[in-house]
């Protein structure tokens, strides 16, 4: 084992290690951090930054050790008086071009760049020029671009292309007016960007925030005319924590809906109802298509990321996709509809506010498709950052607080529920539903381990009475990508698919807090703990099967009647149409 | 069978007698430059004065392009060939000049010293 | 077979000296006797300098060279060489295989004398757009002889032995590319021909193209035998519109020749190239951003290793040479490695191409021979410097750099010494620069090149040339500080070390030298404000003297009205209100107007 080892030497101390690695994984390994920038684990190599440069004998110049392989009897230093200026150098020319505005930024505090020039002892600035100005992109309803405070390292550009597959991405022009930028500098709005928000989660600086509705959210709560209603997707309780500096993977359900009924919310409830209640409409959507070989592959929907995704690339696959509405504007329907019958209230006093893990539901709440008798369901969306920060703004000790429980009747959950924020979650939520609604008999082994885990691409296959259904599960819009080629090429090959927009799913969301001092956005370990967060929540709980909640059973009797009926189709049921951004070239189109 | 190279040698035979056919040995071989930083210093209107002149009966010359003679800020230049004459090479040639070299040089033998390159 | 036969004379100087020109009657009347006269021409040459073994006479067909030739051995090469086709051993110079490429370059001995051409041996001879031209002198010989003869493993042990090196400027020895690519198990291979030439004032890429674009087209062909690769790509830039379709044409020739194709000439060898179109970006002659752009990428460099040779495009092993770099490589399969490696220096071997410009009397495309010295270029190819002006620098390798002195004037020309001496080879821009040249505005405007031309990829590129050339436009507007020097130095050493590509690294060195070679004329500007080039238009007042004869001239010209004065009276300019556009200075006839 050790014979397949080599040897080299870091700042003249002598190390064996693999082959096969970079100067910067070796380096890693043997209790040196070097410092680094556009470098990411998840994404290609781009050696864009020079922050990492490190000196090797007999190599003229420095070199990108994110970037070069060891090789036996290699001598790297790390650390040199010339390599020090060097890098000093670097963040420098970068500070140089970046506006400064530190204190009123939207990274104070949680900066890459910040961190680094603390770091590089930059105490001085030599170079000071000409800066760069653009306007900032606020068309979206979901993320912000402002190029001011870009410093080209090209992870967003890598992160929508490689991991997302969207492309929206790419720097335009050269030298000093290097920018990022969609495809003909579209607004944002007007792009194929999908409002995924993976680009603010690998940003190391300000240059992609999602758009903070938390100012008129403040001067609405204080609105008394309102009935203020809040609702929590699963995956914020997974991750908040670390917002306020907790280790991942803590659930903190109880603390949060503590803060938001401090923070003066009249009702809190629970998006976990409604994802119980979005199985009951998507199992039976998919008994129904397997029953009468309606158009299969049925494909999730929950995903608003993977929505836009689908009707701009994918508009060949819509009759395949479940008409039934996401948790969240499933849950917005029904409270202003059934609990403001409930409360006796008119529904255009309730304010519905979702606090989502997600950037994209801000666009989704946005759609007009979404209405219901004529009303906007979901009136605002708060990420999980914003929450972090209006907690701390409001002066709430959200970590010491005592936690407290949803409110009925759309509070209550079951552990299918809990799981719709982990990639594979809603599949197996749904299978757990679908068996006992088709057999008649409980499904006893509820765990599909075959469909949990990080696998971009997950395939399983269940038994429904003597019938084979293959499943297929994605997570990231690029390994959607791979699925749904699968898909196009033979229909046949699976029966029911889930997607999920991010990278691991919601828990993965483009709206969870930054990640923490020397760690780095997306790190598979935590969000293996947050995944395991919302796993714990499912063990936990009595009720495990989304056909088991009481409550979800009280709205089928007292409101809706059952699954799939009219009042169930007008209410939460939705549809998608083809949409075709410039530069997309709908699939009929030949191309001559 | 022949091999690659016994092939190549008897395109180049028959690539000769070609060029042959097509005037090679006249008395007089004329070059016109026609690189584009030739044609930018005016070479195409040279070249059309010569296709001109043979249309209208000028005999016994090979007319050709060729490639850049590396002569930047003499551009465009003519070469004439004559045989068992030193080769002649034209500077800076426009229409006038190269009217002037198919009446004095290719007609009447006389090579116009004061536009030669050396 | 039908042939031509053509006779030359060498008629430079040591030639005539040695008897040369008693030669040409001689021979014509060998020809007359054998009946010849119609089917052979005597051609005197310039120089072909090989002086030592002169009178030197060049007979085709076979272009033997024949040395010391005396009129008592005419009848002999007339006889035996003409009519009976067997040439005369005792005489033929056997070594010098390379002159007889040089045979049509005559009558233009002070430009040609010191040159050498074996990339440009058919430039400016053959009609390019004739495949029959560049058959009829031994075209596609060394792909057959390639293909009949030799292994891919011996095609690429000569070009290893050739000792030839990456023309596109860093001098990479091109056999070790060869050997990597061969190495390569990953199949396909592809081979790339670099025509993305985008140094400013360099065009010697283009010209090889349009010259004799038949040569890259073989090159490339050999090369894709010896790594085993079927196809090939020429990207080129699409200003380069004559060059494209002459290449274009090129091909299609050749293919209809089945010298492109399935089974060249009847071999087991396929191989068949096409044409990419780059739209100008200067850092897409990189050869990572290059690959990037033929896929269909933006094109941005990425960090090497992988080498192309390895991993290049689509991932797959890649040969990439520059255009002078394949134009060599037939020269080398049918001349041998052991012929190539006579020309040159120790560490460069053969010839190199450069597009001489600026302040020189001949501005051209040359071809010298690697050890040929800057002086020999600028005084005798290029004729010394026009209007009786002072020589200032030579600035070779364009923005990548640097400009050299007149105390290295005597630096031979390889890639080393070059170094050494604080430039580069670079791919081949070579200009001169005269008293009138202010070194910091050169080299402002080498920076501003590549500022504009950075990817914008890596930071030191980007953010740091930007810098640089912010304080470099502050010297030159007179508003230089202390300090500013050694800011330039340690901006320059970051970006030069630090950098991702090429590109970068050698972006500072127009800067970098100029301020080792001519570090006074940085701290004049910063210190007294002066211009001693008098081209920094902020740090120049004009001034009229008393050569003045009152003719109004400049007075109509001047856009602001600067300038008074009665008519026949001595004119005065208004410093106040001048705005050093120089219009008076170039409008006055009498040279009234000065500089100051």
């Amino acid at each position: 084992m050790d014979s397949n080892k080599i040897t080299i030497t870091i700042n003249d101390q002598q190390y064996k290690v693999d082959p096969g690695q970079t100067v910067m994984q070796a380096a890693d390994k043997c209790g040196y951090r070097i410092p680094r920038l556009c470098y990411h684990p998840k994404l290609s190599i781009e050696g864009a930054c020079r922050v990492c440069i490190v000196q090797i004998e007999g190599v003229r110049n420095y070199v990108a050790s994110c970037a070069y392989p060891v090789a036996d009897g290699m001598k790297i230093y790390t650390n040199t008086k010339e390599l020090r200026r060097a890098r000093r150098d670097i963040v420098e020319l970068l500070l140089d071009n970046h506006p400064m505005d530190c204190h009123t930024c939207d990274r104070d505090g949680n900066c890459e760049l910040q961190r680094l020039a603390y770091s590089m002892g930059i105490r001085q600035r030599h170079f000071e020029g000409e800066r760069k100005h653009y306007e900032k992109d606020l068309s979206s309803t979901s993320v912000i671009r402002d190029p001011d405070k870009c410093i080209l390292c090209g992870r967003c550009v890598r992160m929508c292309s490689e991991i997302q597959g969207v492309h929206c991405l790419t720097q335009a022009h050269r030298g000093f007016n290097t920018v990022v930028m969609p495809a003909y500098n579209l607004p944002f709005a007007e792009s194929v960007c999908t409002a995924c928000g993976q680009c603010i989660n690998v940003c190391p600086t300000a240059s992609f925030v999602e758009k903070n509705y938390t100012q008129d959210l403040f001067e609405k709560l204080n609105d008394p005319d309102l009935i203020t209603v809040a609702q929590v997707a699963p995956s914020v309780r997974a991750a908040i924590g670390e917002g306020f500096g907790l280790p991942p993977g803590r659930n903190m359900e109880g603390q949060i809906a503590a803060t938001l009924r401090h923070m003066g919310f009249n009702y809190v409830f629970d998006t976990q109802f409604s994802a119980d209640l979005t199985i009951m409409e998507e199992a039976s959507e998919f008994l129904e298509r397997v029953q009468s070989k309606g158009p299969l592959p049925l494909i999730t929907s929950c995903s608003s990321a993977w929505m836009k995704y689908m009707e701009q690339f994918y508009p060949d696959l819509i009759e395949n996709i479940s008409t039934a509405k996401s948790p969240m504007s499933m849950a917005s329907a029904m409270i202003k509809t059934y609990f403001a019958e409930k409360i006796k209230v008119d529904p255009k006093k309730i304010l519905s506010v979702a606090f989502m893990c997600c950037t994209a539901k801000k666009y989704e709440a946005a759609r007009p498709e979404l209405e219901v008798r004529g009303m906007r369901t979901t009136d605002i969306v708060i990420t999980t950052r914003e929450l972090v920060w209006m907690a701390k703004s409001a002066g709430i000790d959200f970590v010491n607080i005592k936690p407290e429980k949803f409110d009925e009747p759309l509070g209550l959950s079951s552990g299918a529920g809990a799981i719709f924020g982990v990639t594979g979650g809603v599949m197996e939520a749904a299978i757990r539903t679908a068996y006992e609604l088709y057999t008649g008999e409980t499904l006893i082994d509820i765990e599909l381990n075959d469909i949990r885990g990080f696998k971009g691409v997950k395939e399983a296959k269940v038994m429904l009475d003597g019938q084979e259904l293959r499943l297929a599960v994605a997570h990231g819009l690029g390994n959607a990508h791979q699925v749904l080629e699968m898909v196009r090429k033979d229909r046949s090959r699976f029966h029911f698919v889930e997607v999920m927009g991010c990278p691991g799913g919601c828990i993965g969301g483009g709206g969870q807090p930054y990640p923490l001092v020397n760690s780095i956005p997306l790190d598979e370990e935590c969000l293996k703990l947050r995944a395991q967060a919302l796993y714990g929540l499912d063990r936990e709980k009595t009720i495990r099967r989304s056909h088991e909640n009481p409550d979800v059973q009280r709205l089928y009797r007292e409101f809706l009647g059952r699954p799939l009926s009219e009042k169930s189709h007008e209410l939460l049921h939705t549809h998608y149409k083809a949409k075709l951004p410039r530069g997309i070239v709908s699939p009929e189109l030949k191309i001559v | 069978m022949p091999t690659p190279l016994d092939l190549i040698k008897k395109k180049r035979a028959e690539a000769v007698s070609r060029i042959i056919g097509k005037g090679y040995l006249s008395t007089k071989r004329v070059y016109v430059g026609m690189a584009t930083c030739e044609i930018a210093a005016g070479s195409k209107d040279v070249m059309e004065v010569f296709q001109k002149a043979i249309s209208l009966g000028l005999t016994d010359v090979y007319l050709s392009q060729k490639g850049c003679a590396g002569r930047c800020n003499l551009e465009p230049t003519v070469e004439v060939i004559e045989s068992g004459k030193s080769p002649v090479k034209y500077g800076k040639v426009d229409k006038d000049r190269a009217m002037q070299i198919i009446e004095r040089h290719l007609k009447n033998g006389q090579v116009i010293q004061e536009w030669v390159i050396d | 077979m039908a042939t031509t036969y053509g006779i030359i004379v060498c008629d430079g100087t040591p030639c005539i000296n040695s008897g040369a020109r008693t030669l040409t009657s001689a021979l014509q009347e060998q020809l007359d006797k054998h009946g010849l006269h119609d089917k052979a021409a005597i051609h005197l040459s310039g120089c072909l300098g090989m002086c030592d073994k002169g009178p030197i006479v060049v007979v085709n067909p076979g272009y033997t060279i024949y040395g010391h030739v005396t009129e008592a051995d005419i009848p002999e090469i007339i006889e035996e060489h003409l009519v009976h086709g067997r040439p005369v051993a005792r005489l033929a110079i056997q070594e010098d295989h390379l002159y007889n490429r040089f045979f049509r370059v005559f009558g233009d001995a002070k430009f040609f004398g010191k040159q050498m051409r074996i990339t440009l041996r058919n430039c400016g001879i053959i009609d390019p757009e004739n495949i029959d031209d560049y058959l009829s002198l031994r075209g596609y010989e060394a792909l057959a002889k390639a293909v009949t003869d030799l292994t891919p493993a011996q095609v690429v042990a000569e070009v290893e032995t050739s000792g030839l090196r990456g023309r596109g400027g860093a001098g990479f020895p091109t056999g070790l590319k060869w050997k990597f690519a061969a190495a390569q198990k990953a199949t396909p291979k592809h081979v790339i021909c670099n025509a993305d030439e985008g140094d400013p004032g360099a065009f010697m890429d283009r010209s090889a193209i349009e010259g004799d674009p038949h040569t890259v087209v073989e090159g490339m062909a050999i090369g894709g035998y010896a790594v085993g690769a079927s196809k090939g790509i020429v990207y080129i830039r699409a200003e380069y519109p004559l060059a494209i379709k002459r290449i274009t044409k090129a091909i299609k020739d050749a293919r209809a020749h089945g010298l492109l194709g399935d089974n060249i000439l009847g071999s087991d060898f396929s191989f068949d190239i096409e044409i990419r179109l780059g739209a100008g970006a200067f850092v897409c002659g990189e050869e990572t951003a290059l690959i990037h752009s033929i896929e269909g990428a933006r094109g941005m460099p990425r960090p090497r290793p992988p080498y192309p040779s390895v991993k290049g495009l689509f991932g797959q092993p890649t040969l990439i040479n520059n255009v002078e770099t394949w134009a060599n490589i037939p020269v080398i399969i049918l001349d041998g490695a052991n012929w190539f490696r006579t020309v040159g220096t120790e560490t460069s071997k053969g010839t190199k191409v450069f597009a001489l410009a600026g302040k020189v009397v001949n501005t051209g495309l040359i071809e010298v021979p690697m050890g040929t010295t800057l002086r020999e270029i600028v005084y005798d190819v290029g004729g010394g410097i026009p209007d009786g002006k002072k020589f200032k620098a030579v600035q070779t390798g364009g923005p990548s750099g640097g400009c050299l002195p007149e105390e290295y004037l005597d630096t031979p020309i390889d890639y080393d010494s070059l170094a050494r001496a604080g430039s580069i080879m670079g791919s081949g821009g070579m200009i001169v620069i005269d008293e009138d040249s202010c070194m910091v505005d050169i080299a402002k405007f080498f920076l501003e090149f590549t500022q504009n031309e950075s990817c914008g990829k890596c930071t030191p590129c980007r953010e740091g040339t930007k810098r640089m050339l912010e304080i470099l436009t502050r010297i030159t507007e007179g508003k230089g500080q202390a300090g500013d020097i050694e800011k330039l130095e340690r901006l320059g050493d970051t970006i030069r070390k630090a950098s991702l590509c090429g590109l970068g690294q050698s972006a500072p060195n127009p800067v970098l030298s100029t301020i080792k070679n001519f570090r006074a004329e940085y701290e004049e500007h910063i210190h007294e404000k002066r211009c001693r080039a008098r081209a920094c238009t902020n740090l120049v007042t004009y001034q009229i003297t008393e050569k003045c004869v009152g003719c109004g001239a400049c007075r109509r010209v001047c856009p602001v009205g600067a300038i008074t004065g009665a008519a026949k009276k001595p004119h005065v300019i208004d410093q106040d209100k001048c705005v050093k556009c120089g219009m008076c200075f170039n409008t006055c006839k009498f040279d009234a107007i000065v500089k100051v």
